[in-house]
């Protein structure tokens, strides 16, 4: 069986300073992959360049059967557009911050892509809307605007928004790391129901005894490579000295 | 993005079609020529409005539709400040001044004027308790109000005094009572005029400016000689049949057509009208320009300088340098020149390339461009002020530029910017006043035209302020509204 997502070779840097030096990772369908590691190791950039919200400046990413070699990217605008279109269409991403949008109603914000960019009619849309926002525990918080909803709620509806365009993998940047510790729970409870569905998920983020439960495998990066890489097990044996710092040093945090 | 432009081009495209279509209109008549006459308006008892019918009248006025109706034309009176005359006849707005110009050397080098209508001579004004003027010798080193581009302006600078440019005589008056200037060179005529009218105790004729006669005549552009010709042949028959001489009796019970008229007797254009019945007179004016100048000026420029606006912040925030450069370009050439100077280029230095726009659309132009300028740069700072997450969340979810932009960002960009732009169109309102440099008479040209006939200056000045008040708080209600409408989101 090949790989859902098929990453090799990522470089990229920022000015003079190298993030990524050549990151090869493959994630199955119906898989759950966490990324852990320090911050600066560069965990989220390979996250953000799946879907090209980061650029990077070499390597192959492919998702089902879009795949974008960055090396050599189209040289036509409209062509090199298109194709990283493409790409970005195979994933879901859901920010540490959110990003909702403020001035649209959590259905607005659930409809927006299906209608606007998939040309999905709104009946349609509204009706698919309200299956996600019954999933992530926020059936009838339909009208409500972002604002009048708690960090965790806010976070839920960032996660069924993006899986409101039906992606092949959801991408999660931090999802818990912007919210009050009693609010990460519900999130972290829905992130393993989609686990449990079957979804293929990309997750960063710090929470270790989280990342043991759902994790299938658990890729640790620092510098830029991935220094170690296994099943969930990594987490509680690593072989590598690096991961076991890195453990020690966010267990003890707890 | 591109319905937007294409708006914006249709827009433009019907304030450039506006000057072929009315033109079309009235000239239907060939065998009578349409002849547009530039007057001020404002300058009694030659050229001022009839506060009872609202008509432009005077001496002057009253001559030139004579000359008219000898010559067969059909007289158009378009009212302009006095310092907007010549440009105006110079850039073809006009075909003739019918203004007490007086014949000079200087201005016999660039125009025709016709036989002279009025002999008159220069008073030197100064402030009734001033003693030691009396002669033009007199006026070496103390300071003068004039007109920027009247005759006297040349005679008060060849005695040595300094000038202090005013717009109409009636604040030349009040200057000289408030002791802020010493003394004017001006008409006698217009000078006993004033002092008939308002009763003005507080200054005085001083003296002669020097013996010279001056001749006032019709002026036309070089190029019209045609014109002039047929003015002299009315002037000439008007004068041989009594009637320039009956006009005179009429306004100065003798006869300043010809020369030494011997003693002028002025009645005065504006005696005996109390300060509340001006105020009455004047509202209805007013309010006439406020919805025939003001309004429709801050409406159309406002909605079209938004959308240059809008275009041009959108330019200034592209990715490409030859998009960028442009749009920098063009906002820092209107928050780095005056908006008087743009009215200026665009009604009097455009049509010497060819571009020739009436008085409203080269208003609501200028009046735009400069808007859009200034609102570009609110609209660029409203955008990038709208987080960077935002523009992300809408590329992951598969939006382009375009959509970002429109479902997006621009709508929480609104919310930011309504207390800024809503900053712009009250001071565009009151910017709205400057539209008299270009003939268009809106609101306040409208007060000073009262106020120079009857010299009630706080009343009439007040009441402008009041009316401009009135628009400015109707429109900061809306702004409040509008502030609740873009901002229902937020909690």
């Amino acid at each position: 069986m090949t790989a859902l997502v098929e990453v090799s070779g990522l470089e990229k840097s920022f000015g003079d300073r190298s993030v990524l030096r050549g990151v090869d990772l493959t994630v199955d369908s119906g898989t759950a992959t966490v990324l852990l590691g320090p911050s600066g190791s560069g965990k989220t950039t390979v996250l953000r360049s799946l879907n090209v919200l980061e650029t990077p400046e070499r390597g192959l990413v492919r998702i089902g059967d879009a795949r974008l070699d960055f090396a050599s990217l189209p040289r036509d605008r409209r062509e090199r557009a298109r194709s990283i279109a493409a790409l970005r269409a195979c994933s879901g991403m859901v920010f540490q911050a959110h990003n909702l949008f403020p001035h649209m109603t959590v259905l607005g914000n659930l409809i927006e892509g299906p209608v606007q960019v998939q040309g999905l009619p709104r009946e349609e849309a509204v009706a698919q809307a309200r299956v996600l926002l019954e999933q992530v525990g926020l059936a009838g918080r339909e009208d409500a605007y972002p604002a009048q909803l708690s960090g965790g709620q806010q976070q839920r509806v960032g996660i069924a928004r993006a899986l409101a365009l039906k992606p092949q993998v959801l991408l999660l940047d931090e999802p818990t790391s912007a919210l009050d510790p009693e609010l990460v729970g519900e999130v972290l409870a829905v992130i393993r129901d989609l686990a449990a569905e079957g979804w293929t998920l990309v997750i960063v983020t710090h929470e270790v005894r989280f990342a043991r439960d759902v994790a299938d495998q658990v890729l640790f990066l620092d510098g830029g490579v991935i220094a170690e890489r296994g099943g969930a097990e990594v987490l509680a044996d690593p072989r590598e000295e690096r991961t076991k710092q890195f453990l020690a040093r966010v267990l003890e945090a707890r | 993005m591109r319905r937007l432009l294409l708006l914006l081009l249709l827009l433009v495209g019907a304030i450039l079609a506006l000057p072929a279509i009315v033109p079309a209109a009235s000239a239907a008549d060939a065998s009578r020529p349409v002849v547009r006459v530039g007057t001020e308006g404002t300058y009694p008892p030659f050229s001022y409005i009839d506060p009872k019918s609202g008509d432009v009248t005077g001496f002057d006025i009253e001559v030139a539709r004579a000359v008219a109706a000898k010559a067969g034309w059909d007289l158009k009176i378009v009212r302009g400040t006095f310092d907007s005359l010549f440009p105006a006849l110079d850039a073809g707005r006009i075909d003739m001044i019918a203004n007490q110009i007086t014949i000079n050397p200087e201005r016999e080098a660039h125009y025709l004027f016709s036989t002279p209508y009025t002999y008159s001579h220069g008073v030197i004004v100064t402030a009734a308790d001033t003693d030691d003027i009396t002669t033009l010798a007199d006026l070496k080193g103390r300071t003068t109000a004039q007109s920027q581009t009247s005759n006297w302006t040349q005679v008060a600078k060849d005695a040595g005094a300094k000038i202090q440019y005013v717009d109409q005589f009636s604040q030349t008056a009040a200057l000289l009572a408030q002791g802020r200037v010493d003394a004017t060179v001006n008409d006698n005529i217009a000078v006993l005029d004033y002092l008939a009218t308002s009763g003005s105790t507080k200054i005085k004729i001083a003296g002669d400016a020097g013996d010279e006669v001056n001749k006032q005549a019709l002026v036309f552009p070089q190029a019209d000689a045609a014109l002039r010709a047929q003015a002299d042949q009315a002037l000439a028959a008007l004068k041989a049949d009594g009637t320039l001489a009956r006009i005179s009796q009429k306004y100065f019970k003798s006869d300043v057509t010809v020369p030494n008229a011997g003693q002028v007797h002025v009645k005065g254009s504006d005696v005996g009208r109390s300060t509340a019945q001006v105020v009455r007179d004047a509202a209805w004016p007013m309010l006439r320009g406020t919805l025939k100048g003001t309004i429709p000026l801050t409406i159309v420029s406002f909605v079209v300088g938004l959308l240059i606006a809008l275009v041009a912040a959108l330019a200034r925030i592209s990715s490409s340098r030859w998009v960028r450069a442009p749009a920098r370009v063009y906002i820092s050439i209107i928050r780095g020149t005056p908006l008087l100077v743009q009215l200026f280029i665009v009604f009097y230095g455009l049509p010497e390339l060819g571009v020739d726009l009436p008085s409203f659309p080269a208003a609501c132009l200028a009046l735009s461009l400069n808007v859009g300028g200034y609102a570009a740069e609110i609209i660029r700072a409203s955008i990038l002020a709208v987080p960077r997450g935002q523009f992300e969340a809408a590329t992951t979810i598969g939006m382009g530029y375009g959509q970002t932009m429109r479902r997006i960002v621009l709508p929480q960009a609104a919310r930011i910017a309504v207390p800024p732009l809503s900053n712009t169109l009250l001071s565009l309102i009151k910017d709205t006043s400057l539209a008299s440099v270009v003939l268009e008479t809106e609101m306040f040209r409208e007060a000073q035209v009262a106020a120079s006939l009857s010299t009630r200056y706080m009343a009439l000045y007040c009441l402008a302020a009041l009316y401009y008040w009135i628009i400015c708080y109707v429109v900061s209600l809306g702004q409040s509204a509008l502030e609740k409408r873009v901002g229902r989101y937020a909690v």
